[in-house]
């Protein structure tokens, strides 16, 4: 009996340090991956032309997720892994990458043409909405999103290169910049966040 | 079949030798956590830096930036809060704050991450996370090494002094 009792004690205090684990485990609110910006901004508005040739607003995307990168499509690096990290990120949404848009912009207006645009999408996502303009206009959305870009001196057998900033920026469903991803954030991570914005309920506006 | 009165004295006794090891072992790991304690052995904090305004003027004309340290070591599960306070927008390491904005990064990954800024005279910042020891670490190694020493301490004890039958049962089967 006296076992028995023991026993029970025993297997009590295990039971409450575990209901007390999970409470906290349950308890901790989502930690994005991000870097966030607090409080967060609203995000510069801008007209640009897609691969179709169609005008893209960021307006009119409100009640979406979207994601944006800055790169070139002779890009021989950074550009191709983001831009396969934007496909990663799809695939990890499932059904939700519907609500999501995936944007690239290019920092390289004189070789990214609607139609090289286009081209080079298809070897990732077709889906995902390549922007350009003249470079007076990107020069603006460039300077409102802090991006730096210029072509460098060292050439490529694909012509000159591009220095840009790397970093893909998330903008939630009430078109307010949220978040940055420096380069080499896993794509993962990065989809684990837009899942917990697409969960967010859009403020009235 | 073995006696009860021996399984009851060899139950104590090793009762009594998890304790004397549980004492031993938090003891010897307090004395080490003391003796090699370092800075980054503390639970994860907000770790808060202001870029002053006038910062891209100051380093535009070559003039020192804040005083950041080109090394910044974290323990895993700080949250790295960078204000800026300058009109323009600035990079330190992963976290982009744009002008008169705030940013936080957790972070979340240890290891040494090497990233650009843009108010280090050299362009260049390193990140530093690493696992602290926190009280999480010392309780797992007591938890491991505790049951390995009282066993051992058993074993040994015996060797040393073997648990012998009580009297009683000796005088009974006289």
């Amino acid at each position: 009996m006296r076992y028995r009792s023991v026993l029970l004690f025993g297997l009590a205090i295990i039971a409450g340090l575990a209901a007390v684990l999970a409470y906290q485990e349950l308890g901790q609110s989502y930690t994005f991956k991000g870097s966030m910006i607090e409080p967060p901004l609203p995000a510069e508005d801008f007209t640009l032309y897609d691969q179709q040739n169609e005008p893209f607003r960021l307006i009119d995307q409100r009640g979406e997720v979207v994601l944006i990168f800055f790169g070139y499509t002779h890009c021989p690096d950074v550009c191709p892994l983001t831009l396969a990290d934007f496909k990663q990120i799809k695939a990890e949404l499932g059904a939700e990458a519907g609500r999501v848009n995936f944007v690239f912009i290019t920092v390289d207006p004189e070789r990214d043409t609607p139609d090289r645009l286009a081209e080079h999408m298809a070897n990732f996502d077709p889906a995902i909405i390549a922007l350009t303009g003249d470079r007076v206009e990107l020069e603006t959305v460039w300077k409102a999103y802090g991006v730096y870009a210029a072509k460098a001196e060292a050439a490529s057998a694909s012509g000159y290169l591009v220095d840009h900033t790397t970093r893909v920026y998330a903008i939630d469903a009430n078109g307010d910049l949220r978040m940055t991803y420096a380069f080499g954030t896993e794509s993962e991570a990065i989809a684990q966040d837009v899942a917990h914005l697409l969960a967010e309920k859009p403020s009235q506006q | 079949m073995i006696d009860k009165n021996i399984l009851r004295s060899g139950a104590k006794r090793l009762l009594v030798l998890f304790g004397i090891s549980l004492a031993a072992v938090w003891l010897v790991s307090e004395v080490a956590f003391g003796l090699q304690r370092e800075k980054h052995d503390r639970p994860p904090q907000h770790v808060n830096l202001v870029i002053p305004a006038g910062t891209f003027e100051r380093v535009e004309a070559g003039q020192p930036a804040p005083s950041i340290p080109e090394e910044m070591i974290f323990v895993l599960g700080d949250t790295l809060v960078v204000k800026n306070e300058d009109s323009v927008d600035h990079q330190l390491g992963p976290v982009w704050v744009p002008a008169g904005s705030q940013a936080s990064l957790v972070l979340e990954q240890p290891g040494k991450y090497a990233y650009s800024c843009s108010f280090q005279p050299n362009r260049y910042l390193g990140l530093d996370v690493r696992k602290a020891t926190t009280w999480v670490t010392r309780a797992t190694a007591l938890g491991l090494a505790t049951p390995a020493l009282a066993f051992f301490l058993f074993v040994y004890s015996l060797v040393l002094r073997p648990i012998q039958p009580k009297a009683v049962s000796d005088q009974h089967s006289e």
